[in-house]
């Protein structure tokens, strides 16, 4: 009651902040840019596959042009991917956020290896693991700085869900 | 003088999560010294306002060991401790959310 009575506070009157910070104190995290980095290695995983369906073996230079980028964005969003949780993992997680999440390591182990598979095959139920992995780590992330989740549809070309802070 | 600050970061955690709230008392304190144990907020040059609790009280109050409650937490380590004249204020009020 008194928390929601401060926030009332704070949205009229926008109290002035004291930092709890440690390193360098930037504050800005989010485990958008991996969930990202996740939809679009199933977005290439679709592409690849239908450039086959479409074209065959695919012999011609426009087909090896295009497989060789949706190839490389594959590798490249994938290791985004993996990049975006080990920072967070690193600077932001603390030892205390581990022992309330016990499950916090051996996840972002899962996302590590998720990524390197998702950039060795074409496999989209891999790819869509990786994302659920990392759905899983956007979760705990928002539950830490105190903030409701929800699931909604991604707005792009491929519709798996993300789980997103309710602002 | 009473003030409403809300704390951001995650240097106390668990003790002080980010979004909650603190009523701070300035000089002077209502309940006497700062002691080892009180959490206090203070202007850091370079770092800005920053919420710590005291670890030890050096040279019979004037001035302060700070921490926080994580291995990287930015405090007395870091920028040594803290004189009585940048403190605005002692925590006597700890608004937590649900």
């Amino acid at each position: 009651m008194f928390h929601k009575f401060a926030e009332k506070i704070d949205q009229h009157f926008e109290l002035e902040t004291v930092d709890a910070h440690c390193d360098i104190p930037c504050g800005i995290y989010d485990p958008h840019q991996a969930q990202i980095g996740a939809l679009t290695v199933i977005r290439m995983v679709d592409l690849i596959h239908s450039m086959v369906e479409e074209h065959g073996k695919g012999d011609t230079a426009e087909f090896i042009n295009s497989m060789a980028r949706y190839i490389a964005t594959k590798e490249e969003h994938a290791e985004a991917t993996k990049h975006e949780i080990r920072v967070i993992w690193g600077d932001f997680i603390k030892d205390a956020h581990l022992e309330e999440y016990p499950q916090l390591n051996g996840l972002v182990h899962k996302i590590m290896q998720l990524g390197s598979k998702a950039r060795q095959t074409v496999n989209r139920e891999t790819a869509v693991e990786l994302l659920e992995a990392v759905n899983e780590f956007a979760a705990i992330f928002w539950q830490i700085k105190g903030k409701e989740t929800q699931r909604v549809k991604a707005p792009y070309s491929v519709s798996e869900e993300i789980v997103v802070p309710i602002l | 003088m009473l003030r409403l600050l809300k704390v951001r970061g995650h240097s106390l955690f668990p003790d002080f999560r980010e979004g909650d709230y603190v009523l701070t008392a300035g000089f002077p304190f209502p309940s006497g010294k700062i002691r080892a144990g009180d959490v206090i907020v203070f202007r850091q040059p370079g770092y800005g306002v920053l919420i710590k609790r005291v670890r030890e009280v050096l040279e019979q109050g004037r001035a302060f060991d700070v921490r926080g409650t994580q291995v990287n937490s930015t405090d007395s380590r870091n920028f040594g401790p803290v004189s009585r004249d940048q403190i605005s204020g002692k925590v006597i009020w700890h608004i937590r959310q649900k």
